[in-house]
Parts: structure tokens; sequence; C-alpha cells
């Protein structure tokens, strides 16, 4: 099956055939609504419209530095262009721009052969490049000025020297680094411009400049209807850099993108660089599987009961290597889904030991979406516990149940985190620690019922099923998409989900349509 | 109030106004300058130093002796490696809290973030290094504003960064020391081949443009952005104005240091493999900044010295400090009884390694003669780092500060706790920027006043 049509068959079981329009929302202003705000893209994002642009292979993201993030998201509103990032960018476009490929396709045929003078072409050539950079039409100033560095460029080289510095200047340019969400400014309304609506469409679905189809869409204004959003949402799920984007929500949703950023000790693993990868290696697998087979299910994504393994982390897992991206059933070794990927287990652990803690508060923050303060917030001091080679992690965090000043959350924070006690820092399955048995009982709280757990197995399907859980799905859908925490705005949107099937909330690409067709998605504060 | 009075145009500033800074210049008009009269400080390091300090071996004995057996202090009297003693240029500052981390739950490592800003987690303030380099005008005629560094980790997140813009955003640091040699002096590199000039006045000539065409750009998006945006507008027209200095070329008053040579530095990151070579780094950190000072290349610099576990240094040492150090520190406490000399005095050679650093960082001032007119600020997040805790961060002081210093000697703000932003308070007035308050808080009576340190 092509990637396309699995997509397509995925979302199918969201009860929708592709490329028919689901009902649209209302049409004025909610009442709550995000900021209107000027976002920075992500590095992700300006390396996608590089890739556009000059589509050579080079690499931007490498030379520049790396994102502040948002709860993770490395969408986030609050990055500004500091001076390193735009020097370093001059500095990587330009090396970048030294030679162009003008016969590649985003090139118009006349740039392969054109001469410096040739002014026809230049404007061509300008003007779908700024379409891509612009994220929508450039208007005819916009052109003239471009032309007027084309000229420049080209002055003393050749037509490629002046598309050149024009591409210089489109991957510099405010128009290209900011995403605005501005809106038109309409008195008592703010709704998204025709052309903001195709950008973050696009940036948000894809995380690519949008395509010839969706910028005709918006200039037509057929993206101010909710119906039409989907419509484009669900062409665009289809392709391959959507997954691609999927993956990046899920790695910064749970925080895997910390696994870069850490070590374990040698006692632990003897090669944790070259671990690390297979491990980045499964959960992409997976992950872009859930995607394109079970629609992002959340329930999947949990307790799908498979794996995709690659070779080099068969051993560490105890199992036969398997052919490449075959399924395997890991659910007898106490792998049902992404919380016993070596991933998360390992992103969530100390240098040479278990965390119950921090896996604890991963699931019940992440995907809970509950909050807890610090020790020290509550002026406790945090007491280490101390190395005892005769008692198990579990044994020694003893004191977070007979402390009354701990017991408060870490009853919560402990009973999640200790189900995880028979994987160890690195995630390995062990049976025993220190000579004495592995005890993985736990609890947690979920839809207003206690849970009694045997192990995190039993978390991850008691998580699967939970509508807290899908819940807090929808408020990850929001934060990623509005690139910062608006807690009015998640809540509305979660109950305006309700009434939807529960394909719709349960799966992440049912949960970006909805948000892509709301008019979260289309409306603005007035500034 | 800080005195608002115009800052002489110099004819560099003249010259430019007439090319690409035009417009940008009047559509972002310089912030409130300096003083008229030159302030006494000229150049401000801000140094962020890992897992707390050990109090133990930190505290000064009677006469300010600062070298007795496991002091942390005793690199800064210790002139067979550094040439000389800096033991009278420096002031351990004890009895400072980041309050205003406190009071808005920036505590632990996140304190990182009070260190150079006096806010905590929403404050909208600039670090006081780019306060100076950007809105005080410390860094408008220098090639760069400011030169933020650190080894091991470049993440702009909030356990990582001392230095902020306005706004609040965490700045990115550059760890590579090729990066830094090539941010702070690679414009200034002149090949005199005929054909690599040709090249330069053709690269400065479309670098004009560039800058041009962003400027009208960023003019037109301003006019449409909500209030709200405007301080992220105000910093790219700062790195627009810093690029142009860049593309436009500025006189550097020395000779450009050669390239360091990266073989020296197969890996630069955190966990990355980046570990083995953590001293290099942070040795050609220390240099370049400082010849970057001596250059006038910039005045302001900022070095965040991440974890720096696991680089196997100090052989009496565990190989996860993190953990095994500074999770296993045990204090009894300013006046308190117990805890584990042994865990104190690891602690102590681990902050002695930092403090190495600073040293070497003293040293290369006093060869450039610039350590009268510096202003350096020393400080971990925590105190005592097995508590997280942000109260009785130990400080060191250090440099002439332009006269504002009586250096030599053991402060001691007593054990109730002084807001840290009373220091960042004292820097800015060395700068002469004349407020008494600096930094945000729901508690505006942590924000005033200045330490006597005269």
């Amino acid at each position: 099956m092509t990637f396309a049509k699995a997509v397509c068959s995925a979302l199918l079981a969201l009860s929708l055939s592709c490329g028919t329009a689901a009902p649209s929302s209302g049409s004025g202003a909610p009442e709550h609504v995000l900021e209107p705000t000027l976002r920075r893209l992500s590095t992700a994002e300006l390396e996608a419209t590089a890739q556009t642009l000059i589509g050579n292979g080079t690499t931007l993201a490498a030379a520049l530095p790396p994102d502040a993030r948002q709860s993770d998201y490395s969408r986030n509103v609050a990055q500004s262009v500091d001076s390193l990032l735009l020097g370093q960018l001059f500095d990587a476009t330009r090396s970048a721009t030294n030679t162009l490929d003008l016969s590649r396709a985003q090139f118009p045929s006349c740039a392969r052969s054109a001469l410096a003078a040739d002014r026809a072409c230049a404007e061509t050539t300008v003007t779908a490049l700024a379409r891509s950079a612009f994220r929508r039409t450039p208007t005819a100033p916009e052109v003239e000025q471009l032309l007027g560095l084309f000229t420049v460029g080209a002055e003393g080289a050749d037509f490629e020297g002046g598309i050149a510095l024009v591409v210089r200047g489109l991957l510099g340019s405010p128009k290209f680094l900011y995403a605005t969400t501005l809106g038109e400014g309409a008195p008592g309304s703010n709704r998204l411009s025709n052309e903001e609506l195709g950008s973050e469409l696009s940036l948000l679905i894809s995380g690519q400049p949008p395509d010839d189809t969706l910028l005709l869409a918006a200039s037509r204004g057929e993206l101010v209807s909710g119906a039409a959003r989907e419509l484009q949402a669900l062409r665009l799920l289809q392709q391959p850099q959507s997954r691609d984007l999927y993956l990046r929500f899920v790695q910064e949703w749970l925080g895997l993108i910390g696994l870069n950023g850490l070590a374990k000790s040698s006692q632990v693993v003897s090669d944790f660089p070259t671990l690390r990868q297979a491990m980045v290696s499964e959960t992409s697998q997976f992950v872009g599987d859930v995607f394109s087979h079970r629609a992002g299910s959340v329930a999947a994504l949990l307790a799908g009961r498979y794996s995709i393994v690659p070779d080099t982390l068969a051993g560490f897992y105890g199992i036969q290597p398997s052919a490449p991206e075959t399924r395997v059933d890991l659910s007898g070794l106490g792998r049902v889904g992404i919380l016993q990927q070596a991933s998360f287990l390992a992103t969530f652990a100390h240098e040479s030991e278990s965390a119950p803690v921090l896996r604890g508060k991963a699931v019940l923050t992440r995907l809970l979406c509950l909050d807890f303060p610090k020790p020290t917030d509550l002026g406790i001091d945090i007491v280490f516990p101390a190395a005892d080679p005769n008692a198990t992690t579990r044994e020694r965090y003893a004191r977070h149940a007979t402390d009354a000043a701990c017991r408060g959350c870490h009853a919560t924070l402990d009973g999640a985190g200790f189900v995880f006690e028979n994987f160890d820092a690195a995630g390995r399955l062990r049976t025993s620690e220190s000579g004495r048995p592995i005890d993985t009982s736990g609890s947690i709280q979920l839809d207003g019922k206690l849970v009694t757990l045997t192990d995190s197995a039993a978390l991850s399907n008691a998580l699967a099923n939970s509508e807290q859980v899908r819940q807090c799905a929808a408020r990850q859908v929001v934060r990623f998409a509005a690139g910062r925490s608006d807690v009015e705005v998640e809540q509305a949107f979660v109950d305006s989900l309700k009434t939807k099937s529960a394909e719709r909330r349960g799966t992440f690409l049912g949960l970006f349509l909805e948000f892509v067709k709301s008019d979260w998605f289309a409306w603005r504060k007035p500034q | 109030m800080i005195r608002r009075t115009a800052l002489p145009i110099s004819r560099r500033a003249a010259l430019t106004a007439l090319g690409a800074g035009a417009t940008l210049a009047a559509l972002f008009p310089r912030v409130r300058p300096l003083r008229a009269a030159p302030a006494p400080a000229k150049y401000f390091i801000g140094v962020y130093m890992p897992h707390g300090m050990a109090r133990e071996f930190w505290v000064p004995k009677p006469g300010f002796q600062i070298a007795y057996e496991g002091s942390s202090l005793a690199p800064f009297d210790d002139a067979a490696t550094y040439g000389r003693s800096f033991r009278d240029q420096i002031v351990a500052l004890e009895g400072l809290d980041h309050t205003a981390g406190l009071r808005s739950a920036t505590v632990g490592h996140d304190a990182s973030r009070v260190i150079l800003t006096g806010s905590g987690t929403n404050g909208q303030n600039a670090s006081i290094d780019q306060f100076l380099a950007i809105e005080q005008g410390l860094g408008h005629d220098t090639p760069l504003s400011s030169l933020v560094l650190g080894v091991g980790s470049a993440e702009p997140a909030l356990q990582w960064c001392i230095s902020y813009a306005k706004g609040g955003t965490a700045l990115p640091k550059i760890i590579n020391p090729l990066a830094t040699f090539n941010h702070a002096f690679g414009q200034f590199l002149v090949d005199p081949d005929p054909l690599a000039v040709a090249r330069a006045a053709r690269e400065q000539r479309l670098g004009k443009s560039l800058l041009d065409y962003w400027t009208t750009d960023l003019a037109e998006l301003r006019t449409r952005a909500p209030q709200a945006e405007r301080d992220k507008l105000d910093q790219h027209a700062t790195a627009l104005r810093e690029l142009e200095k860049r593309v436009v070329g500025q006189a550097v008053t020395c000779a450009v240091p050669p390239p360091p040579d990266g073989a020296d530095f197969p890996a630069v990151g955190s966990y990355q493999g980046g570990e083995p070579y953590f001293d290099a780094i942070s040795n050609l950190q220390i240099d370049l900044m400082v010849q970057a000072l001596a250059c006038g290349v910039t005045h302001v610099s900022t070095l965040f010295l991440a974890d720096l576990s696991r680089t196997h240094f100090d052989a009496g040492l565990p190989e996860d400090v993190h953990t095994d150090v500074a999770h296993r520190y045990a204090s009894p406490g300013r006046g308190g009884t117990g805890g584990e000399p042994t865990s104190q005095a690891k602690l102590a050679r681990q902050n002695h390694y930092t403090y190495s650093k600073i040293a070497r960082i003293l040293q290369r001032l006093g060869e450039a003669g610039l350590l009268e007119q510096t202003v350096l600020v020393a400080m971990s997040d925590m105190g005592d780092p097995s508590k997280h805790s942000s109260r009785q961060v130990p400080a060191l002081l250090a440099g002439g500060w332009g006269g504002a210093l009586r250096a030599g000697r053991h402060i001691d703000l007593g054990a109730e706790g002084t807001p840290s932003n009373r220091l960042l308070v004292s820097v800015q007035q060395a700068f002469g920027v004349e407020s008494d308050s600096y930094g945000q808080s729901v508690d505006p009576s942590i924000l005033s006043g200045a330490l006597t340190l005269t």
C-alpha cells in the first residue's frame, strides 16, 4: 500500500471519505480566542523552506542555534530573531547559495539558460520563489523589490548570481521568518486573512510552505470555510512531510527530544550513543506507522501491542532481529506501547538508575496535563536517596510515603512511576534489583476513579482507554498549534469535542482536523 | 533615574546613517544612552558556575586567606599558575538569595535565569549584560553588542542560560570555539589576494542590499504588529544593526588572533562526546572572549559553564559529578552542625575547578590591561545543591569595577538573605546607570537598593 493510500484508509476510519467535506463549524469569533502573534519559525520550518528554495541538499539547521521551546514544543511564539541567529543565517544562506542548480523543479524552465538581462524570466522566478517564502502570492511592489535585489546580484555576475541574492533575501526576510496571525482587523472581528489561513494550515499540518493548490484556495477566499480547511488538511495529511511533522509533535509532546541531551553510566550500557540512535529509530518507525495506519491513534501509541525494532536494539530487548519494518508483538516482555519503548524509559531516568519520579511525572503532566509544584516551590529540601546496594529503588524512595510533606504529591507521582521499575536506567528489562525482586505495583487516578495497576503495561492499557488522556491530547494539539499555552482556549476546544466521535477525539489526525476547521484556528483577539 | 543625554555621534555612525542604517535608525530610535561622561567601568563579564557551592571550603579565613588546604577560591591566590595573585582583585560575597526566583517558583536549576535578570520565569526584562549592551548603549559602537558563550550546551532553555533579551527570551550560546572565532573575528580576516579583495567588495555590496531590503520589510511588519510583539521586533532590529556593522566593516584595535584548531575538540556538545574536550574548549572560549574585549569587538560577554560533569578532569572526583558530588553534598548550612565533610570537600574540588577558569579570565584580562575597567560577576543557581537551594548563594565579584569595588575582602551580608537583585543594582551603577532597582517581581521591595561595595 502506498503511503497516501495507507493514510487515506486510516482516515476513513474517522468516518470521513477522503475528498468529502465535513460540516463547517460556526462562522463567528468564539468566546475565547488566541492572541494575535508573530511567531518566528522553528529551525525545522526554516529548513523546510530553505530546501524548497535551494533544494540542493544543503542543510541550514545545523548551522543555526537550537530552538527555544515552550512545553518542549519548537513551535513557540516567544522565539525571536537575535543577533546570533541572524548572523548565522546570513552566513549559512551565503554558503548554501554559492551554487544553485537552476534546472531543479522549483525554478521555472526559463531559468535554466536565462541571461542576466532576462528580466521577464527573473520576474517569473522571483515570483515563484516568493510564493514559497512568503507563503502567499507576493504583491507587485514586493516583486519589484526582489527584482532590485536580483539586479544587484546579477551585476558583474550572471542570472544565477541574481537569483542567489534573491534567495538569500527571502530567507532573511521578516515576511518569511515570522508566521503572522494578525488577522484582517475588521471592526468587531479579527479573522485571519486568507493568506494567513493558508500559511497557518500548511505549517501546522505539513510543516512546509503551502503548495500551489493551497495557495489557490487561499487566494479565492475558500479557507474562510472550516470545511474547506479540513478538506485541504486531509489532502496534506497524505503527504510524507505531514508524517514527519507528526513525529516531531509526538517527540516534543512526550519530551523524547531530551534523549540526545543525556548520558548513561558505562555501568548501565557500554555504548549508549549507538544504542540511543537505535532507540530513536524504533520510536520514529513506530510513530510513523501509527500515523499512517492508525490515524495517529492515541490508544495505538500507548497500547498498540506492537513495535518496529531495529536490529541494533533487538539484543538489548532480548529478542531475535526481525525483517525491516516488521511489526513485532513485545507485550510478553511488558512492552505494549510507546511508554515501554527504551526511548521513553531512558529519557526519564537518571544516568545510572531508574527514576520513578521522572517517569511518573512525565505520564501525569504530558498525558494527563496535570501540574505539580517542585519541592523547592513548597520550601521542601530535596534529599536524594542514598545509594544502597541492598535495597531496590522503590525501597530507597520509601520516605516519599512516610513523610507527610512529600506524600501529598508523591502518592500520585510515584504511583504512576513505580510501575516502570522493571526497566532500568536505559530501559532494559529487569526482574530484580540489588538481588531483590522488583515490585511494579502502582495506582493512578483516572477519569475520577482510582485504578490499581500491576505494572506499566496495565497503566498503558488504562491510559489508552481514558477520556482524560484524550482531553489532554486535545490540549496538546492546541498548545502545539498556538505556540503557547492558553488554558481558556484549550478548555474551550476540549469542550467542543464532546459531541464528536471517539475516533475523532481519540486520534491525533482527528484532533488536528477538528482544530483546523474550528474557529479557534481562524480567529484571533482584535488588536 | 537614568540621565538622558544624547550619545555623541561618531564619524562611523554618521557615515552609517547615510547608508543601510538610515531607515532603521529612524524607525527604531536608539534607547536611552549612558550618561555623557565616560562611565568608569567599561567591560562586563558574567559567568555561570554549575553544581552549587560548598560554603565550608569557600569562606575565606581571617585576613582574607583563600589559599588554605581545600579552599575552592585558591586559584585566585596562585601566582605559580596564573602569573600573579588575584587576591586583591576579588570579593567573596556571601549572603545573597535568588529572591526573585523564590517569589516566582523559579528555583533550583531554574534559578540560573535569576542570576543576571533579577526576575523569574515570567520576567520581561533583559539580563544585565543585554541591558547594558543594548538598552544602555554599551554595545552600540562595537561590532558585536555582546558575545554570549557557553560550554557543552547551546540550548536557549530555562536551566541553561543566563543571558536573556528584553521580552524575556533566553539567548542562544556559542559553544564551538571555531564558531566563536568566526563570530567575533571572522569579519576582520583580510586576504590580500586581489581576487579575494574583489570578492569581499562584492559581498559587502550584496550585504548592504540585503540589509536595506530586510530593514524595509521589518519596518512594514512593525506597523502591523501588536504592542505585545514590539520587544520581539526591537530585538530583530538590534540584530539587523549588528549585522550592518559587520557588513559595513569596522576597524578593530588589535591583531586578529589565529583561529582555534578544530582538531583540539572533535566534539563540543554535552553527552555528544564533548566531555573530554571541555577543559580545552573552556580555555579557548575564555581566551577568545578576552581577546574580543581587548580588540574592541565587544564590551560585554557571558559564559555559561554547563554541567562539566563526566569530564574526568579531577581524578579525585566521581565520574558523574552531578549525581555523585552535587546531589550527595551534605551540609548543615550556616550555623548548623553535622553534615559530611568528605562530601563538602568533593564539591569544593569541583568549585575549585570552575574558579580556575575564572582565574584564567582574570589572568587574560590582566595581560590585556583590562582588569581595572572590568566588572566580573560569577554565581551559581544554587547554594546547597543537594537541597537545590536558591538561598545563600555565594558570589564572586572580580575586576576593578572602574573603582566601584573595593576588592580583596570577604563581604558577609548575613544569614537572613539579601536579594541578588541588589548586586545587579550595584553592577548597573558601576556603569553609570543611575537607577536604584533592577529586575521584576511581584514583590517590588526586593528590587531596590545597591550593595555597599566600596
